[in-house]
């Protein structure tokens, strides 16, 4: 098999999913969750997915992440290419898969290469694409404050940069400022000129100064006067830390990414079968990690022993952070909410909050797996219109999960409609609702109850008959074919492929297509 | 703050409870009748049972009266005399016994809590293989095996060792009311002082031999009940941990991108210990109330000990207090718990 380059895929894909197959392996047999998926999310854009119960979307999501629980289940095929990267580049020797019948299969894990494979994953995890969960009550941990675990989603990433801040904020004078002053004061329009200081207070590790400097540029026009002012601001955020010390900590994460990075191009090397470059790779870790071990050796000591003191800057960091985070998805209190617990906050507020936590790292793709289903129609509203901010003022790429296709029209630009782990049917937002064609989709679309069918005389709220296949044993051919209204004979023979039958437009149903997808006989069924 | 009125709260529902205890050791008393609670107040002084009892206060054709001596009694530590294992005041005998079976106690918890949290966490982490089977067999066979088996099978194979053969009792103390050593942290009840623990005792007066002594006679009762707490608390981290793992808050945490050791050790071990608090001290306030048979196997002078001998003998006294005392522990233990667990579980309202 010629696999193509690892880092190439084509520009502005944020995520790409390429034949995806998930199975979990039962005590009552397999199931085959995810058949050959493959969609992709563009940059800024919002990717919906729909479906009945049970077909296949959370299992989709989690498996973005790669966090399908093992055992049961396991990612037996796919790439999933994140940033350019292919997750699951070293998935065939991450463990051996041996089926000596449905409900007894061998599964040899390798302990050491899903050990680096973790490893890699906690470092895309969070900083590259994050998730936002169904159940808000249930996705926090309960014991640890909301501002514990937001603070710790912000200190697992990005480090350098953070310590980079701190230090920038440290070392500013007068002649900086008043360079920085003269550029916000050259910015005419109040609100880009507001948006360049929330940026530039971010950047210096100053966010709670924010709301004063946005009003201090509001209300004076005197330069020196507005100079001095924000000096004497800064000033009081000085904490005079020991920028040496500082320093210390920057090199050794500059060192520990430089590791990630590293071990990353190695499993791509690895992959594509060039080994000199592999060994090469592998011996630069190596030394890496003998330099840290030598160089960071008090270092790391101290970091175990004394978290708490060598880590103080960034926990103050990280508290403002957190404290800007709350504010921005518009908590009330966000002070006392850093300091509650999730069973002291509505379910709407947790879930605020872990859209807050999901954003601390400024991911360029976030996962929402069904965030409003659990909250009231209010709330639900507010929900999805800080989602609809944040996709648009970060540009971040969105995949929304939901079998609300009221909250679909409202979100999102480009739809997938899943049924029994096949993507049936894709696209874009106005042509699922206007011009589905796939029976299911069509289906869907009847059983959406509107107001203004009430009124209609043969006003009847259809539902597709029958249920979701039981994923076990699913139908033959087109997985549709028991409940489809237009089923032909080839429905139950042959399995139809999802072929692009108008621009941007791709339907899996040999009404539109005679197209095949052909199973590849492997050892997995 | 409201924990501090928990606290008081949860502290003052001891004092029904405690009432209630009075009232059936009590009816205890009534049942064992006038002869036998006369016992233990010197009762050959007196010319009649009857002018014995007097002397104490008690009447037993007077139920409410004699409950109120009995109260005064029980509350001032005037708890009459036994004669086995040795012929003292009850009061006395407590103060040797007791804060033996508090250092075992002690002891055991800290050795086990030591050893099953970071065994535990491993098991948990790894359910079905083989590490988890060997805890699975390691924590069958102490729920099996009764202690005092055991107990005997480390005395075989480790008893010279150690230098503890043939009597194990913690005491350089031969049974009989005499002491083995001048040691001079002893006083005449064979109680050593300041604190009545030996291992501290010997500490503070610097007499190394001794702590030695008392550091060697403690390893296999220690050992011994080590292995049943084991056996018990494990088994509820290696759940609990399983159970924790499979929540939703977990995925989360690996979402954020938490590395793998750390979302075990913090997000999964931290909500698997909170049962667990509650077993241990379950287990700690019986084996405050005295391992009886690892005591009495290892000759080792705790209250479990001391239960035997009064039991045996029918030294009411002994027998009232030490139930009394028993009850206390357990109110005491349960009321730790509590406050611990409200202090770990944010979610207790209290
Ligand atoms: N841990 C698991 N073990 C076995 N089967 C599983 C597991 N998780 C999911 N599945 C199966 O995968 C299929 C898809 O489940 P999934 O949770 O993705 O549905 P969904 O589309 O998210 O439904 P819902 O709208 O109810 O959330 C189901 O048939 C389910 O039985
Ligand atoms: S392929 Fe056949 S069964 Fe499947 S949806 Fe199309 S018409 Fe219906
Ligand atoms: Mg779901």
């Amino acid at each position: 098999m010629v696999e193509e380059n690892i880092t190439v895929t084509e520009q502005k894909e944020r995520l790409k999913v390429q034949d995806l197959k998930v199975r979990f392996f039962t005590s009552k047999g397999i199931v085959k969750a995810i058949d050959n998926l493959s969609f992709s999310i563009r940059e800024g854009e919002s990717y919906g997915l729909v479906g009945e119960s049970g077909s296949g979307k959370s299992v989709t999501a989690t498996a973005v992440m790669d966090l399908i629980p093992d055992p049961p289940g396991r990612i037996i095929r796919g790439k999933i290419y994140i940033d350019g990267f292919n997750i699951l580049t070293d998935l065939d020797q991450l463990a051996k898969i041996r089926i000596k019948s449905p409900t007894d299969v061998i599964i040899k894990r390798k302990k050491r290469l899903i050990k680096r494979h973790n490893y890699i994953m906690s470092g895309i995890r969070g900083d590259k694409v994050s998730m936002v969960f169904q159940e808000p009550f249930l996705s926090m941990n309960p014991v640890m404050t909301i501002g514990d675990q937001i603070k710790e989603a912000i200190l697992l990433h990005g480090r350098v940069d953070i310590a980079n801040s701190i230090i920038k904020r440290e070392t500013m004078n007068a002649q900086e400022v008043s360079k920085i002053v003269d550029t916000i004061m050259a910015q005419p329009d109040t609100q880009t000129r507001n948006k360049i200081i929330v940026r530039l207070c971010g950047e210096y590790a100053i966010p709670e100064l924010a709301k004063p400097f946005t009003d201090l540029f509001e209300n004076s026009t005197d330069r020196d006067f507005i100079i001095n002012e924000v000096l004497s601001l800064v000033n009081t955020k000085k904490t005079g830390l020991n920028l040496e010390k500082l320093e210390e900590s920057k090199n050794y994460f500059l060192l520990r990414e430089r590791i990630l990075d590293l071990n990353l191009e190695l499993i791509g090397a690895e992959h594509s079968g060039d080994e000199r470059t592999a060994a090469q790779l592998e011996a630069q870790i190596k030394e890496l990690k003998s330099t840290m071990r030598s160089q960071f050796l008090l270092y790391s000591i101290k970091r175990r022993f004394m978290r708490r003191f060598i880590d103080a800057p960034f926990e103050k960091f990280a508290e403002g952070r957190t404290l800007e985070l709350l504010t921005q998805v518009n908590i009330a209190g966000p002070e006392r909410v850093m300091t509650s617990y999730p069973h002291e906050l509505s379910g709407g507020m947790l879930q605020r909050c872990m859209i807050a936590m999901a954003f601390s790292a400024n991911p360029q793709l976030l996962i929402a797996d069904e965030p409003t289903t659990a909250l009231d129609v209010t709330t639900q509203a507010q929900i999805l219109d800080l989602m609809k901010e944040v996709n648009k003022n970060y540009n971040t790429s969105i995949l929304f999960i939901t079998h609300d296709l009221a909250v679909i029209a409202e979100m999102c630009d480009r739809v997938g409609v899943i049924y029994g782990g096949n993507l049936v049917e894709e696209a874009p937002v106005k042509e699922i609702f206007y011009n589905a064609k796939h029976p299911y989709t069509t289906g869907l679309m009847n059983a959406i109850p509107r107001a203004e069918r009430r009124f209609e005389k043969t006003a009847r709220l259809e539902s597709i008959p029958g249920s979701v296949p039981n994923l076990i044993d699913p139908p033959s051919g087109c997985r549709f074919h028991p409940r489809c209204k237009f089923k032909m004979d080839v429905c139950s023979e042959k399995k139809p492929k999802l072929v692009e039958i108008e621009k941007d437009h791709k339907v899996a149903c040999f009404l539109y297509s005679d197209e095949v997808e052909e199973e590849p006989r492997e050892e997995i069924p | 703050m409201e924990l501090k009125y928990f606290i008081i709260r949860r502290a003052l529902v001891i004092i029904p409870t405690l009432m209630g205890l009075t009232i059936l050791t009590f009816l205890l008393l009534w049942a064992y009748g006038p002869n036998l609670v006369a016992a233990g107040f010197e009762s050959e002084k007196y010319h009649n049972v009857a002018a014995a009892l007097a002397a104490q206060g008690f009447n037993f054709s007077d139920p409410i009266g004699t409950y109120f001596s009995y109260l005064a009694h029980l509350f001032t530590g005037n708890w009459g005399t036994i004669n086995q294992p040795i012929s003292a005041k009850t009061l006395t005998a407590v103060e040797i016994f007791f804060p033996n079976t508090i250092q075992l106690a002690i002891a055991a918890t800290i050795v086990s809590v030591i050893i099953a949290i970071p065994l535990g966490t491993y098991i948990g982490a790894r359910p079905n293989s083989p590490a988890d089977q060997a805890g699975r067999i390691f924590s069958l066979s102490g729920y099996a095996l009764p202690a005092f088996w055991l107990a005997y099978v480390l005395i075989i194979l480790f008893g010279k060792k150690v230098g503890v053969v043939p009597y194990l009792n913690i005491f350089p103390y031969d049974g009989n009311g005499s002491l083995n050593v001048s040691s001079p942290i002893f006083n005449n009840f064979h109680v050593s002082t300041p604190t009545h623990i030996l291992l501290i005792d010997a500490l503070i007066a610097g007499d190394i031999p001794l702590f030695e002594s008392a550091f060697m006679h403690l390893i296999l009762p220690v050992a011994t009940l080590t292995y049943g707490i084991l056996a018990g608390i494990l088994r509820f981290i290696r759940a609990g941990m399983v159970d924790a793992s499979n929540q939703e808050f977990v995925k989360t945490a690996r979402a954020k991108g938490v590395p793998e050791k750390t979302v075990i050790k913090k997000h999964i071990r931290k909500n698997a210990l909170l049962p667990t608090v509650t077993v241990l001290g379950l287990l700690v306030s019986s084996l405050l109330g005295g391992v009886v048979t690892v005591e009495y196997v290892f000759d080792y002078l705790g209250i479990g000990y001391l239960a035997v001998y009064t039991a045996e003998a029918t030294q009411v006294w002994g027998i009232l207090v030490l139930t009394f005392i028993f009850g206390i522990i357990l109110m005491i233990t349960n009321l730790i718990v509590d406050v611990i667990y409200a202090f770990l579980d944010p979610r207790i309202r209290y």
